[in-house]
């Protein structure tokens, strides 16, 4: 089981990750009243990256779009996606370390193709970063003080006996604040002060062409599933739907069922997220910070303060 | 062999060394590290040894006494293997420099005061030992002069106002026991009042506490940090500061014990719960102020502060777990941030003496090999999974939530996402970005300077895959303090709330990446280009002025500077200069003229007359 978990893992994430970035295009598009592109376009450009000529700026350069796509795979390893979670260890806090690998290479990555606007999508992605860090940490301290664990396996499960995280009062408080913070953690509008390309052209990608740019685009895919995953894990039960699944406990459709409305479930939380940003114009990155700096983190700060109270 | 000829050797050799200075700089250089290295060899002799020497000298009546047992083994391999270390970087690093031979006499005598520290089995030869550390760091700090100095004053000013606190905190024990023998002491203060156990507890926080830099009192390490010779920054920040914990260590676990320290209080009022949210600021502020520095060793040292507060709360939280995070915090934090220090060393020594971050940048060309020693340590000081910040930091933290702590939690927490933003900004602006033309024939290091880069790198990946190693020692010494024994094994701990397994994740990461790699390798091949092939939308690439490295981080910067303020520095600033006003006012007595003097008796007199006709007291 675990050995199948450990290939399959990784590959469910690229595949939804891929389907939701070409996804959130065409309602991006159809929002805007235009027909946009075939949702398998990110496939595709990521096919043809890797047979472009490209150039590279060093060992470095290199070294750290591996490490960063490293990094996210190792990840997806670690999130319960339904039923199969390969690798446990740690919990939530080795979850919550291996995420900076992703960004943490690619900022080498781009830092070390000596261009000021790589340099300045870096430096943006950092800030953007801790600014949704505090209210997320408040957030995850907020269910594991609540569950009283730090295994994200283990919160998956209680909330299959005691029902979603998002529907009981102690913790919806919480939720909202990571549904608020979900497109800064995805870097998509009114986040994507990032990689803004009529400014900064596209920042720490800007070097990126070739296969560094399929890398950088898989790895992106794979950070926005596992933004989604872990929303859905830590807030919507992960696999459970009220008990419907349980008179097939036992058997490998509920583990198959069980990662289809998993996925489902993520997909629900991306379009109304879409939906909800779509309108929005881009922030200008103090703004940004401002915003997450005081309403999500305001309200997750009261939803730590009910969790404790509660205790 | 016995512990007293290895003190006598390490003092003897330190003075050895200023003398064969004086005949041949070879022969000195060769005898120092021999001497480091044989010291280092001769205490990992000494592992899971314990036994006691007493030396009846007849000081006061006292004996003096030195043991030897897991804990004090535990710092003094740590404190000899990064002297060694430093020694051998001082190499290169000080040839050019002047009074070399005395720089050599400090540093080797500062390795021999510690590890006299930590084999002291009885406090006052604790504190003969620790005020030959004190002075002797003064004079190391100071020894670039100029800024030194004043940076050098600071901390000899608030290390001697934390030695009469230790000093009158010895004697005070003195008067109510009788004894200053450590292993003779445990468990006596169970007895005393919880007033006078605060008393003491007070007297000996505020003593180790200036030492290890904790807030309120950690104004001196700053500027004391940046000053000192870079190989000596390493030491300092590395180890010598933590000889502060090892006190901390001593007095709360050692002389009162675990129930003591854990029950000094009423509700939600106790002393360890405090000690933890001081711990909690050291970590959060300090960690802020670090990133908005443009001195790469100030940064460093803001670090060196912050850190200190993850010590502070793990020992604070008085579980087995959290106890075992704390120190192995400590040696964790002694490899990563000495490696960082080295690495500014030779940065420094290479651009003759530049830590300005904003004029640097692109260096990793010329240096890949300090390159990898600044981000193995940057990795480590963030606590990146596989290195061994990760581990005592994930101890904490799971102790923390654990024991419903939450806030406390998220003050540690938030303080590693400061330190990523702060260590990449380090990163950038030495290595990355575009190298300014000056630095075009910049050398790499010397070998003597990589070495230990590269020992120190491997100390700090091999902790973090195999934690098991450290760990093991580090459970029998919270044994040793009375905590429950933790399931530690090689690749990490086990237990019912969360195991961790580094191999797990070790061999995750690298299965992932050797598969990453070789696709990446099959896929099409790139052509190099170097850093003025770059985009500038369509315009050509203006040389030396094409880089982002100045306010690195404006927009948070600017929002956060206003709250940062270091009040406790400007108090104490306007403290010194209250003193300096006073006894400015007091000299202005001594007028020189004799008529004056004669008046002050007469007057003196009469007013002694006065009381003695209207009380009669005399």
């Amino acid at each position: 089981m675990n050995i199948i978990a450990i290939f399959i893992s990784p590959l469910i994430a690229l595949i939804t990750g891929m389907f939701f970035l070409g996804i959130s295009r065409k309602i991006m598009a159809r929002l805007q009243w235009r027909y946009g592109p075939p949702v398998i376009q990110p496939v595709i450009d990521v096919i043809r990256s890797f047979s472009q000529m490209s150039i590279s700026h060093g060992s470095l350069f290199d070294f750290g779009i591996i490490l960063s796509l490293t990094g996210s795979f190792v990840l997806t390893l670690f999130l319960p996606i339904g039923e199969l979670c390969p690798l446990t260890s740690g919990g939530l806090l080795v979850i919550l370390y291996l995420m900076l690998l992703g960004p943490f290479g690619l900022a080498l990555s781009g830092a070390a193709a000596a261009n000021p606007n790589s340099s300045i999508g870096i430096s943006r992605k950092f800030l953007l970063s801790l600014a949704y860090e505090v209210p997320l940490l408040l957030v995850l301290l907020a269910v594991m003080t609540r569950y009283n664990t730090i295994s994200l396996v283990e919160i998956v499960k209680i909330q299959a006996s005691t029902g979603w995280a998002f529907g009981s009062w102690t913790l919806v408080l919480s939720g909202i604040a990571y549904f608020l913070i979900l497109p800064a953690i995805l870097g998509v509008r009114p986040f994507e002060v990032i990689k803004a390309s009529q400014e900064i052209s596209s920042g720490p990608i800007a070097e990126f062409g070739g296969k560094h740019l399929a890398f950088s685009t898989l790895q992106h895919a794979l950070h926005m599933f596992v933004g989604l995953a872990l929303f859905v894990d830590i807030f919507l039960g992960g696999w459970t739907l009220f008990g419907l699944l349980d008179f097939l406990s036992g058997t490998v459709w509920v583990v198959v069922l069980g990662i289809v409305i998993f996925l489902l479930k993520m997909l629900v939380v991306l379009v109304i997220g879409i939906f909800i940003n779509a309108v929005y114009p881009r922030y200008r990155i103090e703004q940004a910070m401002n915003y997450l700096l005081k309403w999500p983190t305001l309200i997750s700060f009261i939803g730590l303060i009910i969790v404790v109270l509660v205790k | 062999m016995s512990l007293e000829l290895l003190l006598i050797i390490a003092f003897g050799s330190a003075f050895l060394t200023y003398f064969l200075g004086k005949i041949s700089k070879r022969i000195r250089d060769v005898f120092a590290v021999i001497i480091s290295l044989s010291i280092a060899v001769i205490i990992a002799f000494f592992y899971n040894n314990s036994f006691i020497e007493i030396l009846n000298i007849g000081f006061l009546d006292l004996p003096l006494i030195l043991r030897i047992n897991t804990f004090s083994w535990f710092f003094a391999i740590t404190i000899s293997i990064v002297g060694m270390l430093s020694i051998i970087f001082s190499l290169e690093y000080i040839k050019e420099k002047e009074r070399t031979d005395f720089y050599y006499l400090m540093m080797l005598l500062i390795n021999a005061s510690m590890i006299g520290i930590v084999f002291s089995g009885d406090l006052l030869s604790f504190c003969i030992f620790w005020e030959i550390m004190s002075w002797s760091t003064f004079l190391l700090i100071s020894y670039n002069r100029g800024a030194a100095i004043s940076a050098g004053m600071k901390y000899i000013i608030m290390s001697l106002a934390g030695s009469i606190a230790m000093l009158i905190g010895i004697l005070s024990l003195y008067s109510h026991y009788g004894t200053l023998i450590i292993e003779e002491l445990s468990g006596s203060l169970a007895f005393a009042s919880s007033t006078y156990t605060l008393f003491i507890f007070i007297l000996f926080f505020i003593a180790f506490g200036i030492k290890n830099a904790v807030w309120p009192f950690h104004t001196w390490l700053p500027p004391a940090h940046s000053e000192a010779p870079s190989p000596f920054s390493a030491v300092l920040s590395g180890i010598l500061v933590r000889m502060g914990m090892y006190g901390f260590l001593i007095i709360f676990y050692g002389i009162a014990g675990m129930n003591l320290f854990l029950n000094l209080g009423k509700g939600i009022i106790k002393f360890n719960y405090i000690l933890a949210w001081i711990g909690a600021i050291n970590i959060v502020i300090p960690t802020f102020i670090a990133m908005l520095q443009n001195d790469s060793k100030r940064l460093l040292a803001w670090h060196g502060v912050g850190q200190g507060g993850y010590m502070v709360l793990g020992i604070a939280t008085g579980t087995s777990l959290g106890v075992a995070g704390g120190i192995f915090h400590i040696v964790n934090h002694t490899s990563y941030i000495a490696l960082l220090f080295l690495v500014v060393g030779v940065i420094e020594y290479r651009t003759r003496g530049i830590r300005d971050l904003n004029s640097l940048g692109g260096l990793v060309k010329k240096m890949p090999v300090t390159f990898l020693g600044a981000l193995v340590g940057a990795c480590g000081l963030i606590g990146i999974p596989l290195t061994n910040g990760f581990v005592s930091k994930w101890l904490i933290y799971k102790t923390l939530i654990l024991n419903q702590h939450p806030f406390l939690a998220f003050a540690a927490l938030l303080g590693t996402w400061g330190t990523i933003l702060s260590l990449f900004k380090f990163l950038h602006n030495i290595f990355l970005g575009q190298l300014p033309e000056k630095y075009k024939n910049i050398k790499k290091a010397p070998f003597s300077m990589q070495f230990p880069l590269l020992i120190l790198s491997l100390i700090i990946i091999l902790f973090g895959v195999l934690p098991g190693i450290p760990l093991e020692i580090i459970n029998n010494i919270g044994i040793s303090f009375g905590l429950e024994s933790l399931n530690v094994n090689i690749w990490g701990i086990a237990s019912e709330t969360g195991t961790l397994n580094t191999i797990n994740i070790f061999a995750a990461i690298l299965a992932v990446g050797v598969i990453v790699w070789l696709i990446f390798n099959g896929a099409r091949q790139t052509t190099k280009v170097d850093q003025y092939d770059n985009y500038a939308a369509g315009s050509a690439i203006p040389e030396g002025k094409y880089n982002y490295t100045v306010s690195f981080y404006r927009p948070l910067d600017r929002m956060i500077r206003p709250y940062l303020k270091d009040f406790v520095d400007e108090f104490y600033l306007k403290l010194s200069e209250w003193t300096q006003i006073i006894c400015d006012s007091v000299r202005r007595i001594y007028t020189g003229y004799v008529g004056n003097y004669v008046m002050y008796i007469v007057l003196f007199m009469a007013f002694l007359i006065l009381i003695q006709l209207k009380w009669s007291v005399f």
